[in-house]
């Protein structure tokens, strides 16, 4: 972290090579096209350089902060764009995998993904793809469905602690 | 906002699908409720889980480069293969570069998150917003023009009556390069959040407007940077708006040659 606060180049492209394509493939998933991904992939890391002095890995996995970073422009970007041009997303991809740097952690990470989608039924992957990967809310859900917006948030809350207990005990460095 | 209300907000939290206001709200509780917290973290886990779901996809071999060009001049490192023999849009990136660091990383953001009231951080913001002019300053002094017709515009944003925060912003005119304008916000008063974006202009005596950009999101002390190049000449833009979403203006400020540039009082 502290080469990437100096603009290490070396740190720079292990931080990239380690969750580059992690980043891209989930601003692809959320975003639809690649020009999209890409620039989502740029300002990613540039707001983890400006925010990297927070990092505190005492309070979490480089991941997972890294991962939230990119989920929340990727959303803060989706919502200001109309549902017309709203990508149609589903869960499983039609992108193939690829080989690359540091196959094996990703796999590892992948993994674990998709043991907590195995844990949802099918109602709740559903609910989890309308929140997660298409960044609407619990009341535009409710709204949406005819269905009390406190029921949603419960089911919503739900289906993060099954993804949350599926890997319990397999935490990775 | 007490425990019961956070926790009725978390998932949504972790998920990143709340609005500003009510994540700045939760963040806030954070702060302070361990208890909250770790549910938090929980969630927010099982959230960045969730990120790994998406199919690997390939980027383009040359995305990684960009990103490191990119962390680099945010850095302020320059790259030595890229460096020209003669200055091109480098000096300028530099110059944002520095910018973005005293603002977006400095000890103001520091100082900012250890600020745990708001009118804390605004005070920090206040201090941020000094430095950031100073150095503004300190660049023009030190960036050497390879042309002596480059002209480099500073100002102070102040805020719209009944509003708050401020901000600093710079343009560089150069008839030889990119023209550049850089801005930073700070301080903006949660109260405030609720009607972004904010979207920035330059704007000239006759009325012409250009536009810089626009703020989607505000951190935790109320800032933001923004900046963009332009493939226009800049002569003439000498004042530096901003408009929340309805189009009322936020703050604003006069752009003027780095000799009559004065810090903001203390």
């Amino acid at each position: 972290m502290e080469g990437l606060l100096a603009g290490s180049d070396d740190a720079i492209r292990a931080l990239y090579g380690r969750y580059g394509r992690p980043v891209y493939s989930l601003g692809l998933r959320l975003l639809g096209t690649r020009e999209a991904a890409e620039e989502l992939t740029q300002d990613v890391f540039v707001t983890a350089w400006r925010k990297a002095a927070r990092f505190d890995p005492a309070r979490g996995r480089l991941s997972t902060w890294l991962m939230t970073i990119a989920h929340n422009l990727a959303v803060d970007r989706l919502r200001r764009e109309t549902g017309v041009t709203r990508p149609t997303l589903v869960l499983v991809d039609e992108v193939p995998d690829a080989p690359g740097v540091d196959e094996e952690t990703l796999l590892i990470e992948r993994d674990a993904a998709m043991r907590a989608l195995a844990s949802l039924n099918d109602a709740e992957r559903r609910l989890i793809v309308r929140a997660y990967f298409r960044g609407l809310t619990a009341r535009e859900i409710s709204e949406a469905d005819g269905i009390p917006l406190g029921t949603i948030k419960t089911r919503l809350r739900t289906a993060m602690i099954k993804v949350r207990k599926a890997n319990e005990g397999k935490e990775l460095v | 906002m007490n425990c019961t209300g956070v926790r009725d907000q978390l998932t949504e939290h972790a998920i990143g699908i709340l609005s500003l206001r009510d994540a700045s709200s939760v963040d806030r509780h954070l702060q302070w409720c361990a208890a909250c917290r770790k549910e938090a973290g929980d969630l927010q886990r099982a959230s960045a889980t969730l990120a790994f779901s998406a199919a690997a996809a390939e980027p383009p071999a040359e995305l990684q480069d960009r990103v490191v060009a990119d962390v680099r001049a945010a850095a302020g490192v320059r790259v030595a293969h890229q460096a020209p023999p003669r200055r091109t849009r480098w000096a300028a990136a530099a110059v944002a570069a520095a910018f973005v660091a005293v603002s977006g990383l400095g000890w103001g953001a520091v100082m900012a998150g250890r600020a745990a009231r708001f009118e804390d951080r605004a005070d920090v913001a206040t201090m941020q917003q000094r430095t950031a002019l100073e150095e503004f300053q300190r660049l023009v002094r030190v960036i050497e023009f390879s042309d002596p017709k480059d002209q480099v515009f500073i100002g102070q944003l102040v805020p719209a009556q009944g509003s708050g925060g401020g901000g600093a912003a710079m343009t560089l005119v150069s008839p030889s390069i990119i023209d550049l304008a850089i801005v930073m916000v700070n301080g903006v008063p949660p109260d405030r959040w609720a009607t972004l974006p904010f979207t920035v202009h330059l704007t000239a005596p006759d009325g012409e407007r250009l536009k810089v950009g626009r703020i989607e999101s505000l951190d935790s002390g109320g800032a933001d940077t923004i900046s963009r190049e332009f493939n226009r000449d800049l002569t003439g833009f000498d004042r530096v708006v901003v408009v929340d979403a309805k189009g009322r203006v936020v703050m604003a400020g006069p752009l003027a040659t780095k000799a009559d540039v004065a810090s903001p009082a203390p």
